[in-house]
């Protein structure tokens, strides 16, 4: 049994980091996430581990940077506009193969946009986390319970992979206090240090290198290997809640927060005798393909996206799995204005009794 | 007499730096004081972007190349997770004074305990010869084609003079690698720096004046007079800051 | 049982604090609780607005729109979410500042002065246990007794005046909430 507390999503998220490992921080403040940095300024330093707070995102994210290749378990987290700003070290971590986790506590865009909570970022977190055609695994989680959860294994994706992974949540779930069971300590030693790291801390006794710039013909096979290691993403690692699937008319894309909001109103449809399920990705990056793609389409009869941004930025991911075999529909607050529990259980209403001209 | 022999921190491949570049002379003075505090394996480099990147090719000891001007953010991830190593970047003058202001500024600020050894050719090297903030008035560069104007570009950014205004660091310092009085100072310079480090001072500078035949349009010896006439009058080599001199 | 509250004033007024402790000590009792702030930019005086969702079953949502319980503490956030009440449901207002309330239908109005009551208590700081006793009151939320004994806790470390001061504003409260009891 874990220990179990009533804690704020970035404080469980700081928590939950410090056990899987985490024994460097380097941030910049910036609303919705500010709870993270603070925790851990007082935190690591009682782990031996180390905070430092940078000048600004983008030297934030380069001590990460220099603190990965070291092999230490690096974290950084953001909000939108300061992922923007770290886009240049992420694509360098990915360039290097470095592993470390950023945290991205969502907010209302584009822009300064907003300091309330918004799902704005889904693009930017699965499209393009920076220069250069790479991916992060980007991770989802939709309580502050599963954020636990995710940051504890996280750099174990993340080392295993030599890539950086992403845990987008929104201000919501940043902010939110609610119940979590806190896993044990992770206790990793000196000579469990990665071999590839810099650290001679673990032996190593012949000179390292680590770069992101190649000459043309090895970092092309580094593309291609990066290729390999999604579609094995793919296959092995995604990750997704089924909710309510087998007789659904109608099913529900959501994730984070929305899931949530999402879950409550479908419960109550249900009810009412509407038949209503819903896909929740967990993992956005890889995306749940199978999930959308294999739905028996001779039963459900629309796709309902719900987000926390408008427009959609998931529609066209579960659109490509759907093949216009049914209509997909789409339902959001935007810009800081959050959902809530009726304003979407009217909207599924209005789609599942009938309103089929709400494509 | 000493022998004269190459640095077993210098990899055994050629110098990608063009003839008469004082780059290499620097990173030859770097990788012999390494050696001669036997720091060798101890030692990692943090390389930036620039012509100082060409360390790539041919540093013979750990590196971790960075992101241009982040390398002393990085080397703040590196040092602090690992204070038993020798850390040091190595950065040009556009990487550090330009796009890296904030970052070798911050770096210096906090008192890290590494050493940033900052070569100034006043011109952007490996990308063509454009205008440096170091780049002298008047200087012609391929964005300055009459020569820098102060009343559109500023004047050249004095970093020993700006980081030595600061509390934290431990050694701030210039030299002039045109002469050999010149570079006997810049090894001792060096040493002193990285000496501090190992003795856990803090923050320390070494500022190199270097040269750029190639975008300077000029031959090798051009250039060191060039340093005598022009750079060496505007950027004074001297010890800006001295924690331990200036305690005693 | 499900309880939705919606505390809302401006910054200052306990607004935060209230739904933290409601929230906490129905999570002590063994209930399943969310706490979601939501601020505006000033770190000062701004507007402040907090959700607590108490439940015996785990909470799916923590975003409810109308809640059973909307505490309002002044006119802004009065004229913002005075409507957000649902049918059968507490509206408490701070009379000190809300002169009039016109609730919706089935909504049971309390209009008490929160702001004297803590003055004459001894603290405006103890304003958002007033309007936890008066929850506590009219609702039993979280047990009176359970309540005090978190109290306790909290207050062991400081002057025995204070843990005094923050009992007799939380019976003030109950006093009240009691006389809507349904």
């Amino acid at each position: 049994m874990g220990e179990k507390r009533f804690m704020k999503g970035n404080e469980a998220i700081a928590e939950a980091a410090v056990r899987g490992g985490c024994r460097f921080f380097a941030g910049y403040p910036i609303t919705p996430q500010n709870e993270i940095p603070e925790y851990l300024s007082w935190r690591l330093p009682e782990v031996g581990g180390v905070y430092v707070q940078g000048e600004s995102e983008i030297a934030s994210v380069n001590m990460v940077y220099g603190a990965a290749a070291m092999g230490t378990r690096s974290l950084t987290s953001s909000s939108g506009p300061g992922i923007s700003l770290k886009a240049e070290g992420i694509s360098y971590l990915a360039a290097a193969a470095l592993p470390a986790v950023i945290v991205n506590i969502s907010r209302g865009g584009p822009g300064l946009g907003s300091i309330q909570p918004a799902q704005s970022d889904y693009l930017q977190a699965t499209k393009a986390l920076g220069h250069g055609g790479f991916h992060a695994m980007v991770f989802a989680p939709n309580s502050a319970q599963e954020a636990v959860d995710v940051l504890y294994n996280a750099w174990d994706y993340a080392e295993r992979d030599r890539n950086p992974v992403l845990v987008l949540m929104d201000g919501c779930l940043g902010n939110i206090m609610e119940e979590v069971e806190l896993p044990p300590m992770k206790e990793l030693k000196e000579e469990d240090i990665p071999e590839w790291s810099l650290s001679r801390r673990n032996g190593r006794d012949w000179q390292g290198n680590i770069t992101p710039i190649y000459t043309e013909l090895i970092l092309e096979g580094l593309n291609e290997s990066a290729g390999f290691m999604y579609k094995d993403w793919e296959e092995n690692d995604v990750q997704v809640e089924e909710f309510m699937l087998d007789d659904a008319e109608y099913v529900v894309v959501a994730y984070g927060i929305a899931s949530r909001v999402a879950k409550e109103a479908i419960l109550n449809l249900r009810a009412q005798g509407y038949k209503v399920g819903m896909i929740r990705p967990i993992t956005l990056f890889p995306f749940p393909k199978k999930s959308i793609r294999n739905l028996d389409y001779g039963k459900v009869k629309g796709i309902i996206d719900i987000e926390m941004t408008i427009p959609a930025q998931m529609r066209e991911d579960i659109e490509l799995q759907v093949l216009e075999r049914c209509p997909v529909y789409e339902y959001g607050r935007s810009g800081g204005v959050l959902l809530d529990d009726e304003g979407v259980y009217e909207a599924i209403y209005e789609i599942v009794s009938g309103g089929e001209n709400n494509g | 007499m000493a022998e004269y022999k190459r640095s077993t921190l210098i990899a055994d491949s050629p110098s990608g730096y063009c003839p008469g570049c004082l780059h290499s002379l620097a990173t030859r003075l770097v990788s012999d004081v390494i050696e001669e505090l036997g720091q060798g394996d101890n030692s990692l480099n943090v390389i930036s972007v620039g012509c100082s990147a060409l360390n790539i090719l041919y540093w013979g000891g750990d590196f971790l190349s960075v992101a241009h001007g982040r390398a002393p953010a990085a080397a703040t991830g590196v040092k602090r997770t690992n204070p038993e190593r020798l850390v040091f970047a190595y950065q040009g003058d556009g990487d550090l004074a330009a796009i890296g202001l904030a970052e070798i500024m911050s770096a210096a600020n906090r008192g890290e305990n590494f050493t940033v050894i900052f070569a100034n050719n006043q011109t952007y090297g490996m990308t063509g010869g454009q205008m440096a903030p170091t780049t002298l008035i008047g200087q012609k560069t391929t964005t300055t084609v009459y020569g820098r104007d102060p009343a559109t570009t500023g004047y050249p950014m004095k970093m020993c003079e700006l980081i030595s205004t600061l509390e934290a660091p431990a050694y701030v310092a210039r030299f002039a690698l045109n002469s050999p009085k010149g570079v006997r100072d810049a090894r001792a310079g060096i040493k002193k720096a990285f000496q501090l480090q190992m003795q856990g001072k803090g923050f320390t500078f070494v500022e190199l004046l270097t040269n750029c035949p190639t975008n300077w349009h000029m031959t090798p010896l051009q250039t060191l007079d060039y340093m005598n006439t022009n750079t060496i009058p505007y950027f004074k080599p001297g010890v800006y800051k001295d924690t331990e001199v200036d305690k005693a | 049982m499900k309880l939705s509250f919606v505390f809302s004033g401006s910054g200052g007024q306990g607004i935060m604090s209230a739904g933290i402790t409601l929230a906490q000590a129905a999570i002590d009792m063994g209930k399943h609780a969310t706490y979601l702030p939501e601020y505006g930019p000033e770190q000062r005086g701004g507007s402040a607005k907090c959700t607590v969702v108490i439940s015996d079953e785990p909470i799916i949502s923590p975003l409810p729109k109308f809640c059973d319980n909307l505490i309002v503490m002044n006119e802004q956030a009065y004229a913002k979410f005075g409507e957000d009440v649902k049918p059968g449901g507490i509206l408490l207002a701070n009379a000190c500042r809300i002169t009039e309330t016109n609730a919706p239908e089935g909504v049971t109005v309390i209009s008490a002065p929160v702001d004297d009551l803590a003055l004459e208590v001894g603290n405006a700081k103890t304003a958002n246990i007033i309007l936890i006793g008066i929850l506590i009151g009219a609702t039993e939320v979280v047990s009176e007794e359970a309540f005090k004994e978190s109290l306790e806790v909290k207050f062991k470390a400081k002057k025995p005046e204070i843990l005094a001061m923050n009992l007799n504003a939380l019976q003030k409260g109950i006093a009240i909430g009691k006389q809507y009891k349904k």
